[in-house]
């Protein structure tokens, strides 16, 4: 499956932008790369028809991210040297080539997008939760009867967890303001 | 509606915007001062709220416009954001 010249060109965005992001000596450098590349992300998934997907990368990527890591970078100190790529230890190369072969060698074994032989298509599973959904759960969206009722307890979970985080970044911003 | 040809010339307008984008990558990276930097993410911003306009009258999915309005107004808070810190550094937000 070749990607369409949108995609192509999006995916090209993306791979520099992260790059940028990792080779930029300035810790504000690497921040404003990062948001050019949540927002290349929030563009891919659009393009996939995940609108929501996108919408929560802006949110949290390019939005969130980008403020929560001024606030970090505003207690540290900026390198004086004027070199404007950084310098990368031969191990984290390793590390990173070992790790981008093994998904390299695991992503083109996954089923194709779509695919009527892909496990989540064929499988019983799949069919038991579209025939009871309705009659157990009342909610009309499979996948919302899913995650809000079947694992209800889990959602509760990441719920919680969500609300420690925005706790956590309150008192930090609160900080900040008073100090 | 969108007749086939109408749609095929907005998704080489959005293909170009992207390639745009790919050329603003070279001034996000090379600087050389962070306002460089700062209006070159700007303007990548900017660009992906037409190129998700032109998607969205190509592929016939409203929703999308809801998208390119949310991410005008993120791409504006982000601006202001760093460069506001950028101005009083540490004394912001």
């Amino acid at each position: 499956m070749a990607p369409t010249p949108v995609e192509a060109g999006l995916l090209v965005v993306i791979l520099g932008s992260a790059l940028a992001t990792a080779v930029l000596r300035d810790v504000l450098g690497s921040i404003i790369a990062f948001s050019a590349y949540s927002l290349g992300v929030a563009m891919l998934w659009v393009v996939l028809r995940a609108p929501d997907v996108g919408l929560t990368e802006a949110a949290v990527g390019a939005g969130v991210m980008t403020i929560l890591l001024l606030l970090t970078i505003a207690k540290t100190v900026r390198p004086s040297e004027d070199r404007v790529l950084a310098s990368f230890d031969p191990k984290t190369l390793v590390l990173v080539a070992a790790f981008v072969l093994a998904l390299g060698a695991t992503v083109p074994a996954l089923p194709a997008v779509g695919s009527p032989d892909a496990p989540v298509v064929s499988s019983e599973v799949s069919q038991y939760y579209l025939d009871h959904a309705y009659k157990d759960t009342g909610v009309e969206n499979v996948v919302t009867a899913v995650l809000a009722a079947y694992r209800g307890f889990d959602t509760l979970g990441e719920a919680v967890v969500v609300f420690t985080a925005g706790v956590a970044v309150v008192a930090v911003l609160k900080r900040e303001v008073t100090a | 509606m969108t007749s086939p040809w109408v749609s095929d010339v907005l998704l080489a307008a959005a293909g170009a915007f992207i390639l745009y984008a790919v050329v603003l990558l070279y001034r996000v990276v090379a600087g050389p001062t962070m306002q460089d930097r700062v209006i070159a993410v700007n303007v990548v911003g900017t660009n992906t709220v037409v190129v998700l306009a032109l998607l969205s009258v190509a592929l016939e999915e409203t929703s999308f416009l809801d998208i390119a309005l949310v991410y005008a107004l993120l791409n504006f808070l982000m601006s202001i954001a760093i460069s506001k810190f950028t101005v009083e550094r540490g004394g912001v937000i």
